[in-house]
């Protein structure tokens, strides 16, 4: 009971920041110098509502897994990676950051939840741009590994604590924690991610590395054929 | 000059916007980072700063007592925006003239402090 009370106190925690950051958006329409300034700080708030709202979603589909709701299909892993990186090009861009691209696999179908699959690239993307240094860039790669898909979303920010890489190496994380090195951060988007890759029966990992972390999943390929 | 330490880019922009309606003109430097802000400290010293506390890297208090452990940077003041509660937290002691809880803080209050501390623009 008490680790629940923890993990509902981080991940509020979490919430916080994209409804201050509204706030002062909404107070700060009253400084627009015109029209178009005005649509600039609208355009801002709906994005912000957005990432925010997506996170509650993603905390409700978690209450909705054990029902089983979510079908596993065929996914085209690229196109939903495509989707993710066209959603969050103008937030990267904002935030003078860079998001790339590398597909290396040749498997082109998992096996998966699309809705699951796409929340799982955004946390790992948002989490990426939140913790890289300003004018760098992240890195999304598609690859394949011992007969696996694997998705690695690198940053190049400060290194991942030891303990939530310990949990990590265990394949999921439990409940949302506080991240030292990673402040603001409840760890909510990887909790999320955790969960949403036990469901689809992949693995969820990080790579420390000294000058970022790398968050990956590895997805079952689908049997069936691909068109592609 | 006026600085912003907040690692919500989006967040630090509204008080800069809210800062500049306060008092035009004023020069103000925003950083996502502690050390970005130190080094920033040899290239001109700011009449006031605006620090949030859970920052990437080394964090708010780190910054305060990197502050403290210089003459020319000590009596600068500076101002706590957070999501944490401060409330009856007394921080003078690390140079610390208001704290400003970000679920409250208004553009009144940026135009207050701003006229107190920075009176000079």
């Amino acid at each position: 009971m008490e680790s629940e009370v923890n993990g509902i106190l981080v991940a509020a925690h979490e919430l916080k920041a994209p409804l201050n950051l509204l706030r002062q958006l909404a107070f700060s329409l009253d400084f627009a110098e015109d029209e178009k300034d005005v649509k600039l700080i609208q355009n801002k708030m709906i994005n912000v509502s957005d990432r925010a709202l997506r996170q509650v979603q993603d905390l409700t589909k978690i209450a909705r897994l054990e029902d089983g709701l979510f079908e596993m299909e065929p996914v085209a892993v690229r196109a939903v990676c495509d989707e993710v990186t066209e959603e969050l090009r103008t937030l990267f861009r904002f935030n003078h950051r860079n998001l790339e691209i590398e597909y290396r696999n040749k498997t082109r179908l998992v096996s998966a939840n699309r809705e699951l699959l796409y929340s799982i690239v955004y946390n790992f993307c948002l989490n990426a741009m939140h913790y890289s240094d300003e004018e760098t860039r992240s890195e999304l790669t598609l690859s394949d590994k011992d007969g696996k898909v694997r998705l690695d979303v690198r940053d190049f920010g400060p290194a991942l604590p030891m303990d939530v890489w310990r949990s990590l190496k265990k394949g999921w994380v439990e409940k949302p924690t506080s991240i030292a090195m990673r402040p603001g951060s409840s760890g909510l988007g990887l909790y999320i991610a955790s969960k949403f890759s036990q469901y689809m029966n992949a693995n969820v990992g990080a790579v420390r590395h000294r000058d970022g972390t790398s968050f990956f999943v590895e997805l079952m390929p689908s049997k069936q054929l691909s068109l592609f | 000059m006026i600085y912003i330490i907040d690692d919500d880019r989006e967040f630090a922009e509204c008080i800069a916007k809210m800062i500049l309606h306060a008092t035009k003109g004023v020069e103000i430097r925003i950083f996502s980072n502690a050390i970005e802000a130190i080094n920033a400290m040899d290239e001109g010293l700011p009449e006031l700063v605006f620090l949030d506390v859970l920052l990437d890297g080394p964090d708010g208090f780190t910054f305060l007592n990197e502050m403290l452990s210089y003459e020319d940077t000590e009596k600068i003041p500076i101002v706590i925006m957070s999501s944490l509660n401060f409330r009856g937290k007394n921080l003078t002691n690390y140079g610390v003239v208001e704290t400003l809880n970000k679920a409250e803080m208004t553009p009144e209050d940026i135009k207050r402090i701003v006229k107190k501390y920075a009176s000079k623009n």
